[in-house]
């Protein structure tokens, strides 16, 4: 599946795959604790942001932040 | 306004479906959505996973039907919230689009959780809300996307018994999904 920004489609692919690992082998199996994919996740967020704010996509103004939300440690 | 809701059984177990789920696209059933970029992900103080996902669609509406909206875009985007509880076993989408707004409201929510009599099965809820603004052939149109949203729903049964499951396009009423706090009980 291709990213919003061709350029980022490589990065989401790396991304992707370790969440998808560590959705299925940790997540979803109780193991919850830290995200390992912090960095990927980093460096892909700069590319698609970048290609949000060139390609003027109206995500201004959504909610991202939901109640009682909490980030992630940045294991990595 | 149209409003249209369905309601599938998969003959998997919740983490199967699950984990397809977050897979979905590409979906050779659903070829129109051509993008997806997740644009944040966190844990909640309850061990919840939300997503904030965006999703860009190509709808292939037919020529003269952009004409009548009077629109050259192809593209549409659509903005999506995604909470998996593990612990419940439930996973919670919502989508609006964030494009065409002026036109068309597609509202979805989709919510997967294990079969009350059988956890080897999921239960999928479906439900959209179209509403198309502004022009007198609101009623053909919205039951225009209606179709596409139901038929899209429907390859899912023809594909019951593949473990990718892909279902139709998600959505809900608000552009967040109104997740309550898990009631106590955890250990």
């Amino acid at each position: 599946m291709n990213s919003v920004g061709e350029a980022c489609t490589e990065l989401k692919r790396e991304y992707d795959q370790c969440f998808n690992r560590w959705f299925a082998e940790k997540f979803l199996k109780g193991e919850s604790d830290g995200d390992p994919c912090g960095q990927l996740f980093k460096r892909y967020q700069l590319c698609v942001q970048k290609a949000i704010k060139e390609k003027d996509i109206p995500i201004e103004g959504l909610e991202f932040m939901g109640p009682s939300k909490g980030k992630t440690e940045d294991s990595s | 306004m149209k409003i249209w809701s369905s309601e599938h059984v998969f003959g998997h177990p919740w983490d199967t479906v699950i984990k397809a789920a977050m897979r979905k696209y590409p979906n050779p059933m659903n070829p129109s959505v051509v993008g997806v970029d997740v644009l944040d992900r966190s844990l909640d103080n309850q061990g919840r996973l939300h997503s904030h996902r965006l999703l860009s669609t190509e709808w292939g509406l037919p020529s003269i039907v952009k004409a009548i909206l009077g629109t050259s875009r192809t593209l549409t985007y659509i903005a999506e919230h995604s909470v998996v509880d593990p612990v419940e076993k439930k996973m919670e989408l919502c989508s609006t689009n964030i494009t065409l707004t002026n036109l068309v409201s597609v509202d979805e929510r989709l919510v997967y959780t294990p079969h009350p009599e059988n956890p080897e099965k999921t239960v999928l809820t479906q439900e959209a809300i179209i509403t198309v603004k502004g022009i007198s052939l609101s009623s053909y149109l919205e039951s225009l996307m209606a179709n596409t949203i139901s038929s899209n729903a429907r390859k899912v049964s023809r594909y019951n018994g593949r473990r990718a499951v892909f279902l139709g396009k998600r959505g809900n009423p608000s552009k967040s999904c109104s997740i309550p706090e898990r009631p106590a009980q955890r250990k």
